[in-house]
């Protein structure tokens, strides 16, 4: 615990104390700080580029939150049922979430390449060459690029989480339903879709928190770029802190991106709380 | 669920389904396998031919690609020692001691999960540079404990709590201290969960980048994943050599998880939050 006050409640009480701070490389080392209260938040609050990327951060969160969901379900769905082979399968899918997320950023960086990236030949073989892209280097869709490398991250997890949920419902409601004449997909309506509820938003924030503080994907797949165009959040973080030495502005930045995941966190503690005390399970 | 009436017919589709899922890692490899030349073909082939180990001696006569791996198994492997040594105690602490505010550490435990990696990076580029920590491995593993402690912690608190409070009792009845029921009756009977914690914490440690990015300038101590996004841009045409490196890196993570899969999976539904 001591470690963890040391290296990880220090370092955010320090980030507070910087961001209060004109910090520059100069007074790095040594040098005495000049306070100037709320100077950092104004500054990057005033920063056009700032809402540019709280507005990519806000699509690409959003954007993959929706797939990543869906298709987790869908596959979730497919992984409930028993079939053979289907334990190592959903392994072999547990693969591309383990992956360390600079080497998938580099997969999806060679696969959308223009030239020969595999997914234009992959339309091509389909006959639909003429919507083969250059998708990283057109400022038009190289979001709609990174939020797809996520998107294929992010799956394995929901499928995971959602897979467990779906053998929490008993058997016995299905059976139940099945007498009673409903059919597949109201069944799937009437007893999975509102048993699941929970678990989906407990699996939903979990995804925000994690998609909205991402960084390795984006940053070795594009930089941020071209021409800021996937520049989310915690890249902008870091061109302050580290390209442009702006420390305190920075500090002050990094701490406004703390918002979402910490009001997230809020209410997925809140949740686990409930469901703690009234013995339902996650 | 009752069995599906053609088994058989779900498999396949799972099959097809993984197997499209699965394109870029075979992809990953197979490039890495391809001749150079061949790489850049303007109809891609789906198998490699033929197979050659060219991009793999291109990446390695790199220079520092070893050096760079090295310093990776020495951080993962410091992270692991690390985690285990600060979150097992901790972890057993709250799973069985009964103390006033260990609520609330649990609490805290789930909150130090919550920061983006860049908004603890930005303060320990300024702390560990004053102290002299940065382009040290200690500065990097002590950087990449704080992200892996907290999940131990979670992960390992219901591992050690389902042993039974019986068997620890009757050892300190026998004459065992508190630190002999721990290590001969509590640890051996969680085996299984502590390996699954420790194999989790490498493979955070093994693909971390941000803190390699921020807290190692000196390519002493860079971990691979900044040398490899370094190479993305300085040899950004070198595709083959790229997936070789890119699949040297991933080759530790499939063993791992091949290797503790059942455990892994447990602790990750248990564990929750990544990153």
């Amino acid at each position: 615990m001591t470690f963890l006050a040391l290296f990880l409640a220090y370092p955010l009480f320090y980030n507070l104390r910087t961001s209060v701070h004109d910090v520059r490389l100069s007074q790095l080392l040594g040098g005495s700080w000049q306070f100037n209260g709320l100077d950092n938040y104004r500054a990057v609050l005033d920063d056009p580029a700032f809402w540019h990327s709280v507005r990519l951060s806000v699509v690409f969160t959003l954007g993959s939150l929706v797939f990543q969901f869906s298709i987790g379900f869908a596959l979730a769905l497919l992984f409930a049922r028993p079939f053979p082979l289907g334990g190592l399968l959903r392994s072999l899918l547990l693969v591309a979430w383990l992956l360390p997320p600079v080497v998938s950023g580099t997969l999806f960086r060679w696969l959308l390449d223009a030239e020969s990236g595999a997914y234009n030949a992959l339309l091509e073989a389909v006959g639909l060459g003429s919507l083969s892209h250059d998708w990283l280097t057109d400022p038009s869709t190289s979001l709609a690029g990174v939020v797809f490398a996520n998107i294929w991250v992010g799956v394995p997890f929901n499928m995971l989480l959602l897979l467990v949920g779906l053998h929490t419902i008993d058997p016995q409601l299905y059976e139940a339903a099945a007498i009673d004449g409903a059919g597949p997909w109201q069944r799937f309506r009437r007893i999975t879709l509102p048993l699941m509820r929970p678990v989906s938003v407990t699996v939903l924030l979990l995804g925000l928190i994690y998609t909205f503080k991402v960084f390795d994907t984006v940053f070795v797949m594009t930089g941020g770029g071209p021409v800021d165009s996937t520049r989310v959040l915690s890249l902008y973080v870091y061109e302050v802190f580290f390209r442009f030495f702006r420390f305190g502005q920075g500090a002050a930045a990094g701490l406004l991106l703390l918002v979402v995941p910490l009001l997230a966190g809020v209410f997925y503690v809140r949740r686990l709380r409930r469901e703690e005390t009234t013995g339902g399970a996650t | 669920m009752k069995p599906p009436r053609h088994p058989w017919l779900l498999t396949a589709i799972a099959v097809v389904i993984t197997a499209a899922f699965l394109l870029p890692v075979y992809w990953m490899a197979k490039t890495s396998l391809t001749p150079p030349d061949r790489i850049l073909a303007p109809t891609p082939q789906w198998v490699p031919y033929p197979v050659t180990g060219e991009n793999y001696s291109t990446a390695l006569g790199y220079e520092g690609l070893t050096r760079a791996l090295f310093n990776s198994l020495v951080i993962s492997t410091g992270v692991v020692a690390l985690t285990m040594l600060l979150g097992v105690p901790l972890a057993y602490a709250l799973a069985r001691v009964r103390m006033r505010g260990s609520g609330s550490m649990v609490l805290a435990l789930l909150v130090a999960q919550l920061p983006p990696a860049i908004v603890l990076a930005a303060p320990l580029f300024i702390l560990e540079r004053r102290a002299g920590l940065d382009d040290t491995y200690v500065g990097l593993i002590a950087a990449d404990t704080t992200l892996t402690l907290p999940f131990a912690v979670i992960v390992l608190r219901p591992v050690l709590r389902a042993v039974s409070a019986e068997l620890e009792e009757a050892a300190l009845v026998d004459g065992c201290g508190l630190p002999g029921v721990v290590l001969r009756v509590v640890l051996p009977l969680t085996v299984p969960g502590l390996v699954a914690t420790a194999g989790l914490s490498f493979l955070l440690g093994w693909g971390e980048f941000l803190f390699g990015l921020t807290l190692a300038e000196e390519p002493g101590v860079q971990p691979v994943t900044v040398l490899l996004n370094a190479f993305v841009g300085r040899h950004g045409t070198a595709w083959g050599a790229l997936m070789a490196t890119a699949t040297l890196i991933s080759i530790p993570v499939v063993c791992v998880f091949a290797l503790f899969q059942r455990f892994i999976v447990g602790g990750l539904t248990v564990g929750s939050v990544r990153g």
